[in-house]
């Protein structure tokens, strides 16, 4: 027992570089020889899908991609899925930034990929509406009339001569907003377009974002929610689609386990660390 | 090698460099850092010109004849009389009119787009347990930070609920960042070992 307790103790002046050099193992290993440990999918996640698969084909959605690319790994795995499913389910898309830095490149990498997997044609089947300053202005903007704030797509279209565009005047003609953020943007589209145009609509957020946005299911200002990379894994799981949010889940699963073992030893430490002061 | 490999393969160096500040401060990791902030101001400088003032001042103004815009391009212009002293009296006019209009939207967002959904929300569930924990939570939380009467007796008893309440928040929040940081880790190295190293697909 003492032997025990003397380890514990010499925890308190590990270099936390171990720690580090353990936590990159951790990472590396499952990426690479993967332990495929099972997924549950939460309800709100299981909400967004359902939501999306109801619509029929030709509905319209529209999918923004506000996030700057330092979240990629937590985001853009969202953006893929919610795509393919949305094209796989012929439903014409409108793609939307509110953010300046990078989501633009990042955007159009995304859309021009899946375009070209499901062969959409651009005009008819989607179109990406790029970027505008000024993130309140522009979505009460769009529910006024989508073209008065673009009146030209991201390609330098006019958005009067796109085939999709003429059937799309503002958010009355929009059957569902997907929101993918990893910022603020996402209490706008709900507290101003939600609340002001009574458009539905679902989001997919960062983890750091999820419990904030878990209050907007309980007023039902959104349907679903997806938080994280794990909420990216539910919805590439339930739509098949297998990507990297799905094989990030092992590392990630493994990492928690990790930090759960050093925030107990590191307690353990502490309080014998703190008995024996005491005792002296 | 390709543009885009070549590309990539700066990427690759520029995450080691910054990842080896885990192991101690060094020049590669400083490199690093100074060009990504050189290079954020001067991106930051090309989107301003190109998404503000080309896109919604100048080609609408010149390209499409929209007259009127001179009015916002003159409150524009007006925030830069700040730096001479004698006349930075009229940027206020361009500050009033951002603080008004802006106070304005987020008023009417706050108030019908959150506290009012977020009230009836509250109180319309009271019929389930997780309604009556909500209910609770918001009522014995709203008290702790009632600080207009000392915290004793019944009072004090409630806000400690609310502290509770607080905190179990407050640990949802924290595993909910520890989850988003390692995300992050793992988008790096599927980066690294996928489109650098092409060992796994």
């Amino acid at each position: 027992m003492n032997a025990f307790i003397k380890v514990i103790s010499k925890f308190k002046e590990l270099d936390r570089r171990y720690i580090f050099f353990l936590i990159g193992i951790a990472v590396i290993l499952p990426l690479l020889f993967p332990l495929n440990i099972p997924l549950g999918i939460t309800q709100p996640s299981q909400n967004l899908f359902n939501k999306v698969d109801s619509l029929e084909e030709d509905s319209k959605v529209l999918l923004t991609f506000d996030y700057y690319p330092s979240t990629l790994p937590e985001t853009e795995p969202m953006s893929y899925a919610a795509l393919r499913h949305l094209f796989r389910k012929n439903i014409k898309v409108i793609t939307v930034t509110t953010i300046p830095l990078g989501a633009l490149s990042v955007m159009e990498g995304v859309v021009k990929d899946v375009a070209r997997e499901y062969n959409k044609e651009y005009g008819a089947d989607y179109v990406n509406l790029g970027y505008k300053y000024g993130y309140q202005a522009v979505m009460l903007g769009m529910g006024r009339k989508i073209s008065d704030i673009f009146p030209r797509d991201a390609y330098d279209n006019k958005l009067d001569s796109l085939p999709l565009m003429q059937k799309v005047k503002n958010y009355d003609d929009v059957d569902f907003i997907f929101i993918v953020s990893d910022n603020a943007t996402v209490d706008y589209w709900v507290s101003l377009v939600n609340a002001r145009f009574g458009t539905p609509m679902g989001a997919g957020v960062t983890a750091v974002m999820a419990p904030k946005c878990y209050s907007y299911l309980q007023t039902r200002q959104m349907v679903g929610l997806l938080g994280g990379m794990k909420g990216a894994a539910e919805y590439e799981k339930l739509s098949k689609n297998y990507g990297r949010a799905i094989r990030g889940m092992d590392p990630q699963s493994i990492i928690h386990f990790l930090i759960i073992f050093f925030v107990i030893l590191g307690n353990a430490g502490y309080f014998i660390t703190r008995k024996k002061e005491g005792s002296k | 090698m390709s543009w885009e490999s070549f590309g990539v393969t700066v990427a690759a160096f520029f995450t080691l460099a910054l990842y080896s500040f885990l192991y101690k401060d060094n020049p590669f990791y400083k490199l690093a850092e100074h060009i990504f902030a050189g290079i954020s101001a001067g991106y930051y400088v090309g989107l301003v010109w190109h998404s503000i003032i080309k896109q919604q001042l100048w080609t609408p103004l010149f390209g499409e004849k929209q007259y009127l815009l001179i009015i916002p391009g003159i409150f524009g212009i007006l925030m830069f009389t700040r730096f001479i002293n004698r006349i930075s009296w009229l940027s206020r006019l361009s500050l009033a009119f951002v603080v008004g209009s802006t106070a304005g939207i987020t008023l009417i967002q706050q108030l019908h787009g959150m506290v009012l959904p977020q009230v009836r929300s509250t109180f319309l569930n009271v019929a389930t347990f997780s309604g009556i924990v909500m209910v609770v939570g918001v009522i014995s939380t709203l008290i702790y930070f009632y600080f207009s009467k000392e915290h004793k007796g019944t009072l004090g008893f409630i806000a400690q609920i609310g502290i509770w309440f607080i905190m179990i928040s407050f640990g949802a929040s924290f595993g909910y960042t520890v989850m988003a940081r390692v995300s992050l880790l793992i988008g790096r190295a599927q980066f690294l070992l996928t489109n650098w190293l092409h060992i796994i697909k």
